[in-house]
Order: C-alpha cells, then structure tokens, then sequence
C-alpha cells in the first residue's frame, strides 16, 4: 500500500528539512493528501517514485518560502539558546548530535538540502536524484558537494 | 595556499566518494598531507557523513494513524465534488431568471415583452387544458372507486341485515323459554 511503502521516506525528507518533528508529521499528512488528490493526473508511463519525490520536494520548499520569517526567527532562537545546552528531551549525546546536525542541514539553501537528504540520508545514488527531479547528474553533484562543505564548514565554525 | 586550499575544499566530498580522476586524487592526496586545516575538515566531513545515517526515524504511529485516514477523507472530497453544483452554472441560471422577469414586468423591449406574455398565454392554455384531462381523469376513477365500494359495501350491508336478524330471533327465542 502507498502509505506503507513511501511514508518513512517522505516523512524523513521533512524531518530532515526542517528539523522539527510536529511541522514533519504536518507536511508529510498534507503531502500525501496532495498525492491521494491528484493520483487521477498521474500518468501511468512515468515513474510513481520520481512523481511522489518531486511532490515532496516542491511542497517542502514552497512550505519553508512561505514560512521563511517564522524558520529563520527560530534558527536565531537556536543560534541564541546554544546548541551546546541540550534540551531534557535530548538526553543522550547522540540524540543531542541528531538535533544539532538536523538543525545544521536546516540552515542550508532548500534545494541544496533537498539533495543532501536524499543522498546521504535516503542512501539513493546520483542517477537516482537526477531522474527523480528531471535535473542533470552533474548538478545534483555540485550541489552535494555544496552542500557537504557548507555543512562541514559550518561544524568547524561552531567549534572554533 | 589559501587559494589551494579554496580549490581543495570543493574536492573533498567527491574525494571521499572516489568520484575524482586519478590526478586529482593524487593532487588532493598530497595536499591533504601537507595542510592540517583542509585535513581536518575532510576528517570532520567523513565524520558528519557517517552520522548522517543516524537521522533515518521510523514514521510515529500517530502519524501512521492519520496517513491510514487519509484516503477516506480523500474520497468523501471526491464524493462531494460530484454533488457539488457548479457556481457559474447557478449564476447563469439566475441571471437569465432576472433578465426573463425583467422583460416581462417591464416594457424596455416591447416586442419580447409581447413574445413572453403570448408565450405565457399559451402555456396557460395548455395548463389549463390538461387540468381538465386530469378532472376528466380524476372522475372517471373516483366514479369506478365509488362503483366498487358501493358494491361491496352494499353486500356488507345485506350480510349486517342478515346476522342481525337472526340474532333478534334467537333472542325472541330465548325470551320465551324464560
């Protein structure tokens, strides 16, 4: 069924993109809606997966757009409360890893992190990403390649 | 070096995935080896890389528990969609019911005005006319209904007469044995 085979996958595309598990459940619930609403203008010859991502992708982006005041009003918040002082819910060290690489893969350019998540979290190959966004293979590259370094770069920073 | 370094940087994540030409590998290698910043960056993109892993989650069940609901909400939409009565439809509709009003209580345009009220006249007409087929009809079966409970109605009658004839007689009976 739909939802048992592409929930984990879209749920986590939203979870890592906006590191925030309430607005996560949220956009996952309105993509599949948008996907049970317009299964009648999907043509068969294409490819469901490539589709389903596509959906996803676009509505995350158009969701961060239009929410970008509140987002970057709360990474600010974050910035100030410090990622160092984990929160009670984040109680053991990896977990407090999790939220701060989260919250770091959330700062990034929506289309640059689009790609990460679905390259180093979703494990799919660069062809893969190409096809499902209809992009060249050189520029899900690149963007990977951005998107590691400003990540890592942005680590060192907070380090330093 | 620092403008190495910059050009070295971008290297690095296509590095970790030997993606590079043998060249450049060899280039970022050496480099790599003698420059601990660029170094330490590309241990600490190995180390994000392999905690990246780690941001996989399960779907929460509540979540799971609205996804399930999902396609019969979906459907009920649909359902409701094909009832739905489409607004430029109704706003036609209404617009010509004005307009036909509007010629027919008004004298804007006398020659559609006169055309209404012929028309009007003999949908009166014909109105008027099957009224009378339907009284016709009407009689006709209230006359065979009156036909057929009369009937009954007087076998009924006749049968009532009967029984209670014969039970007067018992009665007269019964008083003279008293």
């Amino acid at each position: 069924m739909l939802i048992n085979a592409y929930s984990k996958a879209v749920y986590n595309i939203a979870l890592n993109f906006f590191a925030d598990k309430d607005i996560a459940a949220d956009v996952t619930q309105d993509i599949f809606l948008k996907i049970y609403n317009n299964l009648e203008k999907f043509k068969e010859e294409k490819n469901f997966t490539a589709w389903l991502f596509t959906i996803s992708r676009n509505y995350c982006i158009d969701y961060w757009r239009k929410n970008k005041k509140y987002f970057l009003t709360n990474q600010e918040l974050d910035e100030k409360t410090s990622a160092h002082d984990p929160s009670p819910e984040d109680n053991s060290i990896r977990d407090s890893e999790i939220v701060e690489l989260r919250r770091k893969i959330a700062r990034l350019e929506p289309e640059l992190r689009v790609v990460l998540i679905l390259r180093d979290i979703q494990d799919l190959s660069y062809q893969e990403i190409a096809a499902k966004f209809s992009i060249p293979e050189g520029t899900v590259k690149s963007r990977i390649n951005r998107a590691r370094l400003k990540l890592t770069q942005s680590f060192m920073r907070g380090e330093q | 070096m620092i403008h190495k370094c910059k050009e070295i940087e971008t290297l690095i994540s296509a590095y970790l995935e030997n993606e590079l030409s043998q060249a450049e590998s060899v280039r970022v290698a050496q480099h790599l080896a003698a420059c601990p910043r660029c170094l330490t960056l590309k241990e600490k993109m190995e180390d994000i890389l392999l905690k990246m892993s780690d941001l996989q989650e399960e779907v929460p069940f509540f979540l799971k528990n609205r996804l399930f609901n999902i396609p019969d909400i979906s459907g009920k939409k649909n359902a409701a969609k094909i009832i739905y009565f489409p607004k430029w439809l109704a706003a036609a509709v209404g617009t010509v019911i004005l307009f036909l009003n509007l010629f027919y209580f008004t004298n804007i345009f006398p020659s559609v005005n006169r055309e209404m009220h012929s028309m009007v006249g003999s949908v009166q007409t014909f109105v008027v006319r099957t009224g009378g087929w339907f009284e016709k009809i009407k009689e006709s079966k209230n006359l065979f209904l009156f036909t057929f409970f009369n009937k009954k109605t007087s076998e009924s009658k006749a049968e009532k007469i009967d029984s209670d004839f014969n039970l007067n007689k018992e009665l007269s009976k019964g008083g003279n044995n008293g």
